[in-house]
């Protein structure tokens, strides 16, 4: 751990706080990872973790505190003491170093498998076409939909569709995957293939940080741990500090209702 | 703008004459073309497949053909039939019948939009067709329809002005009658402008403000 | 009520019927096209941040949805040379056409762009493309898909307009129709005839329009 712990981290958040109108939704987050960390943030809904992953993705506009990503302060800059935020073009090139994929997915309906991963390739990154194509077709590969390259997200099953989003944010090659719930729009059969797809891009060595509510799945895939609520990180630790004996009152009291 | 000011107080009664004369048309048009569109819409949805045809071809002829031809078509046929019509009852009648089948179509979309329970729990209480129709099926159907018969008011008031084209002494043809006496183009047809546009926009409201009322019933 | 039907004094003059219906569509078709840009543009302003580009945009819409077309026709024909601008009726026309169109597709893109969902959107700013990237690359793709059958109808509607053409002389259908009814008053027959076209048209851009829409399947 000594090497890891001296290392700089990938993502720091510094009391981030968050207000929609007079509603506080964070309220003061602390949060670091190092390169190849899984961190999975667990809680109740409106505990705020689904609000600090649109943060880091600067989806969200927020009120306090830092985000600093490999290095660089994302979202905000200070003019003469002032906190202002970025120009479009600034947001979007910060955008591009973190990939996002959605509990609803959010495929382009309109682009095929392979043009919904190529359309980030083409305009962002300015590839050309067959550049584009052979980057998308080897991560739809990886994630196991080689063959599905030229279907609209109309014709593919939820968990096709997931997949196709996860190809999407990799082949961007982000520093940093922010996975929202991507399980939960999902009928039940099909959790596990896209569980599995995330669990082997972990085994690879993405940095990863994950909203979830499916508590095994987080057991086995995560180096960490958060657990949320009312806008605060109550408790943070391994997997084994967490779910093991010797857990808090309330993390207690919230494994067993999410338990279903 | 003082002489334009002149010139509208020297012209201001056939410009209100037109004025008037648009609003008559416009409501004899809704009027004639409201009592036609409930018996239209009324065939739509329930007359047997032979009767149902020839009130179907009404509205799709109507509905194909741009206004003004059935405003020309008015005015020339009867005449050679052997009816002596003014053009201003000619054009409040292809105005009407053109709203007959906007407002018809509208009916029809109203009428099947009500579930078909409502026919079947009005059978069951023992009421005869044309009773569940009048009181069950119209007074829902009229209120959904109440917004777009609105707008059709307004159509029937911009349709109006064709009229012009056939002589009716409505507010177009009087304000262009003004222009070429004074020669003041833009001041005056941008004066018959807002003339329609205050007139449309009050339905319009009057419009919303139902829409409104009815949407917070329901 | 002695009207015996004589078709041939149309039929002999049919193909000005089949050059004025050209004239029509072309017309609507130029409309409709710098209408798609103004109905564009219009409808992001109606949905912009800036109250004061929506303001703009609903002042547009208000205006030229309650004003007759033809007062629009007549105002850009007549009045416009008065300011110096001189254009030929044609030019005049479809650019009044152009201004109504824009008016009533504002709404229909502005329908359009209300129902792209936010998520696909976010997943555009997501990857990292820019505000304007996102509108081009996802949002109007998707809003034109939705809009297809809308933006049909107001074709449909605008060529139908286009007889109102014939109040300032040009020779399209409803103008040729007019003329032939007080060259040969055969009344009926004329406008029986100018009608079927108008119709006969409508239905087969509909019918096109609907294989269109099949083409690209609903998102």
């Amino acid at each position: 751990m000594t090497t890891t712990d001296t290392a700089r981290p990938l993502l720091d958040i510094r009391g981030l706080r968050k207000n929609f109108g007079a509603v506080e939704i964070l309220k003061g987050v602390d949060l670091s990872l190092r390169p190849k960390d899984v961190v999975s943030i667990i809680g109740s809904s409106g505990s705020g973790k689904t609000t600090l992953l649109r943060c880091v993705n600067l989806l969200e506009e927020f009120q306090g505190g830092d985000i600093i990503l490999d290095g660089e302060t994302i979202g905000y800059k200070t003019v003469g003491g002032k906190r202002v935020r970025l120009r479009d073009a600034e947001l979007s090139r910060q955008r591009a170093m973190t990939g996002m994929v959605f509990q609803s997915f959010n495929l382009f309906p309109h682009l095929t498998a392979a043009g919904n991963v190529m359309l980030g390739l083409r305009k962002v990154k300015k590839l050309g076409k067959e550049e584009a194509f052979v980057i998308a077709e080897k991560w739809l590969n990886r994630v196991g939909l080689g063959a599905r390259l030229e279907h609209y997200p109309s014709q593919l099953s939820g968990g096709q569709q997931q997949r196709v989003a996860i190809a999407r944010a990799l082949a961007m090659n982000p520093k940093l995957v922010l996975l929202d719930e991507v399980t939960s729009a999902l009928d039940p059969e099909l959790v596990q293939e896209v569980l599995t797809t995330i669990k082997s891009i972990a085994d690879d060595g993405a940095t990863l940080l994950i909203v979830t509510h499916e508590m095994r799945f987080a057991r086995e895939v995560s180096s960490r741990i958060v657990f949320m609520e009312q806008g605060r990180i109550a408790e943070e630790g391994t997997p084994a500090e967490i779910f093991g004996e010797g857990r808090s009152q309330r993390l207690n009291e919230f494994l067993k209702s999410s338990r279903h | 703008m003082d002489a334009f000011l002149a010139q509208l107080w020297i012209a201001r009664w056939p410009i209100f004459d037109g004025f008037l004369m648009t609003l008559g048309i416009s409501a004899g048009a809704i009027v004639f073309g409201t009592i036609l569109g409930c018996i239209v819409g009324i065939q739509l949805v329930f007359a047997p497949l032979w009767l149902r045809l020839p009130f179907r071809a009404y509205v799709d002829i109507m509905r194909g053909t741009p206004l003004l031809v059935l405003i020309l078509a008015a005015f020339y046929i009867p005449a050679v039939l052997g009816l002596s019509l003014s053009a201003a009852h000619a054009g409040t009648l292809a105005l009407g019948l053109f709203a007959g089948a906007h407002i018809g179509e509208l009916l029809r979309g109203s009428l099947q939009a009500i579930p078909p329970g409502q026919i079947e729990a009005g059978r069951s209480i023992g009421l005869t067709f044309p009773q569940i129709l009048a009181n069950v099926l119209l007074p829902q159907a009229l209120r959904i329809s109440l917004p777009p018969w609105i707008n059709t008011g307004v159509e029937l008031i911009k349709g109006s002005s064709l009229l012009s084209m056939i002589g009716v002494g409505e507010l177009l043809l009087k304000t262009q009658e003004v222009i070429g006496r004074n020669f003041m183009t833009i001041q005056f047809y941008v004066f018959a402008g807002v003339l329609y546009l205050v007139v449309n926009i009050a339905l319009d409201l009057l419009g919303k403000s139902m829409e409104r009322r009815l949407g917070a019933r329901q | 009520m002695n009207y015996t039907l004589h078709f041939g004094a149309v039929w002999a003059s049919f193909d000005h019927l089949l050059g004025g219906l050209a004239i029509g569509l072309a017309l609507a078709v130029a409309a409709v096209a710098v209408g798609t840009v103004l109905g564009l543009l219009s409808a992001f302003a109606s949905v912009s941040k800036s109250r004061l580009l929506r303001g703009i945009s609903g002042t547009y819409v208000l205006l030229i949805r309650n004003i007759p077309l033809l007062v629009l026709v007549l105002l850009v024909y007549f009045a416009l040379p008065a300011t110096g601008i001189r254009l030929d009726k044609y030019e005049s026309f479809i650019g009044s056409l152009a201004l109504y169109a824009g008016a009533y597709l504002t709404e229909v893109f502005r329908a359009g762009l209300l129902s792209v969902p936010k998520g696909i959107v976010e997943a555009g700013r997501a990857i990292g493309l820019t505000r304007m990237q996102t509108n081009l690359s996802v949002v109007m793709p998707v809003m034109l898909r939705n809009s297809l059958p809308s933006l049909g109808n107001t074709f449909i509607g605008m060529f139908k307009d286009s007889s109102i053409a014939a109040a300032i002389a040009i020779p399209e259908l409803t103008f040729e129709a007019r003329k032939i009814n007080v060259d040969t008053f055969r009344v009926v027959e004329t406008w029986t005839v100018a009608s079927g076209l108008y119709i006969a048209a409508c239905f087969t851009i509909a019918a096109l329009l609907r294989r269109l829409e099949r083409r690209f399947p609903k998102f």
